[in-house]
């Protein structure tokens, strides 16, 4: 999972969100949902939402008690929850003004809407794709700065084409889910009435393939040009050096290729799914028309412990294939070369930097040095560049052996090689020295 | 029992003009092997079953020298049937029946059809132990063991389920898609051969045995054939026995 997915999950396990809804608060919502779409309200006050509320409650759970206790109890609920939000902004002063959420009109969309995918719908909303991706191509053309390209490409990119794509995106998922049902359907159809039900699935099965093919020909023919387009876009923002417009390009073009691609799989899956269906209606269904042989097969499994028969399946064995001969050749025995473990030790020169740093330390203090990042600095040369850092802490431990420091509470941080920095001491004046 | 036994099959000219070009196809050496291994070759196998559907004329006879039937199931699936003793045979085990059958019950369901025939193994187990019975599901599976612990026996019927699941799946009867699901096909239609028509069960039993597709009996060969192997006999001494 990429680092900024994991860090938003992160943020939302932190943030402990959590979604609780009854159904009364969902057929509240969507209660709230349709009167806000047919008298094009934009808020409710806070009476028409109580009033709502009874409404919902009559049918919902008629013989409630209380309602108006409940309703407060249900608008403070689903604020809590980012539902509903108060819009007038007038505290205490007088009744609330509220208006629901993009969260909750998704979620009664969710329930309500009726978004799968038709052929209607596909060829309007390929069409009015194809007029925009058109029109961005032209402002494309004419863009010469950087605001025009941000302003007439990106923008309508990201929002237009964006919201378009999404669009038949969602009714794609509408459709899957569509198919699903269909296949409940059939499902049912025949557990209830199973050689009358043929004539009902066969139906079901032919207008979901014609559905199904007929959107896979439109996706084809209009993602190819959706694609065509998009990639001269992209071609003028490449000339242009126009990174941000590229990118937003490319999001699109691998949206719409995730769009073809989803025509193709149903398509396929839903195949699959027909050939085995007919298979069933033919060779079970019409050849069973009473369903009997469900009912002596079950009878036959209960019975089996009691008369026992078995299938016989032919059981030829592997092909030997035969080692190739060969005369009787002695092995040695398994040994290991025998060698000398006992490696003489590695001489190497002795160390001696502790007697020398308390040597470089006096010389250094005796030239003048005033801190620890002085001694430091004229000490640290004298040896190789990788003891420097190990170094660094012999000459603080010998400087605080030889004389007595003074550091103030917050002490400062002092460069004494361009990769090395330490925590400053300061020594005595002349004649504190121990 | 051929293809012209096999009623309403579809009767098609062969693609091929001798034995030879059936032979020579590239299909031959995997298809030949697959059966005589017992696989039942159904449409779901693609070109294989094509190249069957091809050859049956040329192969049925090639297959008779063996002294065996190459059948033909009109669900739309191949097997060997060996009649004599020149092609190894053997009879499928308890466990090999008992799923196979209940598996053939839940093809016929139309739950199943609405997940385009996949089950899983779970809902097997289920169906398995409501149509016989925990105890007789365990008594039949484990026919040599006395005292049964239920855990233990819980777990080696599992574990018989889980072979026989792998050696139908060799046989081509399923085909396992993961740890959870399984793919019923249309062979699984050969355990329910026996009451396949309105004739009598013994009746129809006794046909099958004529035609060499069935034997009687507790099959116990195969199952101790089976336990031999050693899949199973290592928690002997917990079932306390």
């Amino acid at each position: 999972m990429p680092s900024d997915s994991s860090r938003l999950i992160a943020a939302l396990a932190r943030d402990r969100i959590n979604l609780d809804l009854k159904t009364l608060d969902l057929c509240f919502l969507a209660g709230l949902y349709l009167r806000a779409d047919r008298a094009a309200l934009a808020s409710f006050e806070e009476d028409v939402l109580i009033d709502m509320f009874e409404q919902i409650c009559d049918v919902v759970d008629p013989g409630a008690e209380r309602p108006r206790k409940r309703a407060t109890h249900a608008i403070q609920r689903l604020r809590d929850q980012r539902m509903l939000a108060r819009v007038d902004g007038a505290g205490i002063v007088r009744s609330g003004e509220y208006t629901l959420t993009r969260l909750a009109a998704a979620v009664v969309e969710y329930f309500l809407a009726d978004e799968a995918l038709t052929r209607e719908s596909l060829t309007l909303l390929t069409g009015t794709l194809r007029a925009q991706l058109a029109e961005i191509l032209a402002a494309a053309r004419r863009a010469d700065t950087e605001d025009s390209w941000r302003e007439r490409v990106v923008a309508p990119l990201r929002v237009t084409v964006g919201d378009l794509v999404g669009g038949i995106e969602r009714r794609q998922r509408g459709l899957d889910s569509q198919q699903e049902e269909v296949q409940a359907e059939i499902a049912n159809l025949l557990q209830a009435d199973w050689f009358g039900a043929v004539a009902r699935c066969q139906s079901l099965l032919d207008t979901t393939t014609d559905t199904l093919r007929e959107l896979n020909e439109v996706l084809l023919r209009d993602t190819h040009h959706f694609v065509a387009l998009l990639q001269e876009i992209q071609a003028l923002a490449s000339d242009a050096e126009q990174a941000e417009s590229d990118e937003a390009v490319q999001r699109v073009i691998e949206h719409v290729d995730r769009i073809a691609a989803w025509g193709g799989a149903r398509q396929r899956a839903w195949s699959d799914y027909y050939q085995y269906v007919h298979r069933y209606l033919r060779d079970v269904v019409r050849l069973d028309p009473d369903r009997a042989l469900s009912q002596r097969l079950r009878d036959q499994v209960a019975s089996w412990p009691s008369a026992r028969f078995h299938l016989l399946v032919a059981a030829a064995p592997s092909i030997r294939l035969l080692r190739p001969l060969e005369s009787r050749v002695e092995r040695p025995p398994v040994a290991r070369p025998r060698t000398d473990r006992e490696a003489p030790p590695d001489l190497v020169d002795p160390e001696n930097a502790g007697l020398a740093i308390e040597n470089l330390v006096a010389q250094a203090l005796a030239a003048g040095a005033e801190s620890l990042a002085e001694v430091t600095e004229r000490v640290l040369p004298k040896f190789p560049p990788h003891q420097h850092y190990v170094m660094t802490g012999r000459v603080a431990d010998v400087l605080a052996r030889v004389t007595r420091m003074r550091s103030t509470y917050e002490r400062s941080w002092r460069p004494v090689e361009p990769n090395l920095e330490l925590e400053d001491w300061d020594l005595p004046r002349a004649g504190d020295a121990r | 029992m051929g293809s012209a036994e096999s009623g309403g099959c579809a009767v098609t000219a062969s693609g091929f003009q001798s034995l030879e070009e059936v032979i020579a196809d590239q299909h031959f050496p995997e298809v030949d092997l697959a059966l005589r291994r017992g696989r039942h070759v159904g449409r779901d196998d693609g070109t294989a079953y094509d190249y069957l559907v091809d050859a049956l004329d040329r192969l049925e006879p090639f297959y008779r020298r063996f002294g065996c039937e190459l059948v033909q199931r009109a669900d739309g699936y191949f097997y060997l049937l060996p009649s004599g003793d020149r092609l190894g045979r053997r009879q499928l085990s308890a466990g090999e029946m008992l799923v196979g059958q209940t598996l053939a019950l839940m093809y016929l369901d139309p739950a199943t059809l609405q997940h385009g025939g996949m089950v899983r193994r779970e809902v097997l187990l289920h169906r398995l132990s409501g149509l016989l019975g925990t105890e007789t599901l365990v008594r039949t599976l484990n026919p040599r063991q006395r005292k049964f612990d239920e855990r233990v026996a819980a777990e080696r019927v599992r574990s018989k389920v889980a072979e026989a699941l792998r050696r139908l799946a060799d046989l081509g009867f399923i085909d396992v898609v993961d740890e959870e699901m399984l793919r019923l096909r249309p062979a699984l239609m050969r355990f329910a051969e026996p009451v396949r028509d309105l004739s009598e069960p013994q009746a129809a039993l006794e046909r099958l045995v004529k035609s060499g597709e069935i034997v009687l009996g507790d099959g116990d060969e195969e199952d101790a054939r089976q336990d031999a192997n050693g899949t199973e006999d290592e928690d002997e001494e917990e079932m306390g026995v």
